[in-house]
């Protein structure tokens, strides 16, 4: 998922109905899952890529099809200096949770195969590379005793 | 018979393809128009465009959805299909690892190749194969 100079953002606003539960909260399962931020309850934005502009529409056509209204844009910023605290969000985000993996790989009996999971599921949401994610993957693999990549 | 998608196949449209060509039409030719272009070549079947029978329908890929279509019954099509679905669309469940791998591969497969027709036919070899080794194993 490479960055483009200019960033530009993958906006998806949608309303849904509230029966059947289950439905709407697949699909708020899978936002969370993509990563996407949601702004001011109401804007879901992902950085923009190949990957996310196609994942965000096949969601529009799935809300469609659960009844449901949905629009999909791309865009960019207008007012400078917004577009940084966006990253920063991002980044965060994924940041607190290398940050538990690497304070529990501190622990004696720490489950390797389940942080290698969590680290895993993690980067498909590291939009922006985070620096700690390439320290998790080396502290991964330097406790499995083997040698940093 | 001809069938039409996007240009700029991905793991979702090779596993159509290599569909079409081994259980639904064998003489298929595969046509390409630019992402968003309308209107779609007239007497040609659409495939994995958004709006079109063949294509995502319920949170599944559109190789899910031929495979249904066309009652093709045969559990190792279906387990291909789950696969196909965790490497193409977002799912909250993932229980094929094999998944994000078939979908690097495929997008190398794009990207070394001249065009999409290219694309489409070495994409069959990755597919036979993966049917080849999923008959080995139990689901």
């Amino acid at each position: 998922m490479q960055q483009q100079e200019t960033p530009s953002w993958v906006l998806l606003i949608y309303k849904i109905p509230r029966e059947p539960t289950a439905l709407r909260a697949t699909v708020w399962r899978k936002l969370k899952r993509l990563g996407a931020l949601l702004l001011h309850d109401a804007v879901w934005l992902l950085p923009a890529t190949p990957w996310t502009r196609e994942q965000m529409q096949w969601l529009a056509v799935e809300i469609f099809e659960l009844g449901g209204e949905a629009y999909v844009w791309e865009s960019r910023e207008l007012l400078v200096g917004q577009e940084q605290a966006l990253v920063q969000q991002f980044q965060a985000r994924v940041d607190t949770v290398y940050q538990e993996i690497l304070a529990e790989l501190e622990q004696e009996d720490a489950d390797l195969l389940a942080l290698s999971r969590k680290y895993q599921h993690t980067r498909t949401q590291d939009y922006f590379h985070s620096v700690l994610g390439q320290q998790v993957r080396a502290t991964l693999l330097a406790a499995r005793g083997g040698r940093e990549a | 018979m001809r069938w039409v998608t996007w240009e700029q196949v991905g793991v979702d449209r090779m596993a159509c393809a290599w569909l079409i060509l081994k259980h639904i039409d064998p003489q298929a030719e595969f046509l390409f128009v630019p992402a968003g272009h309308t209107p779609l070549p007239e007497g040609a079947e659409p495939f994995d465009i958004p709006g079109v029978r063949l294509s995502h329908h319920r949170g599944h890929c559109t190789f899910y959805t031929m495979v249904r279509a066309y009652h093709l019954s045969d559990p190792i099509l279906d387990r291909i299909a789950r696969i196909v679905d965790e490497a193409d669309t977002v799912q909250d469940v993932m229980v094929e690892p094999v998944s994000p791998g078939l979908d690097l591969i495929t997008r190398g497969i794009r990207l070394i190749s001249p065009d999409d027709q290219t694309a489409l036919a070495r994409g069959k070899l990755i597919y036979d194969a993966l049917y080849a080794q999923l008959t080995t194993e139990p689901a």
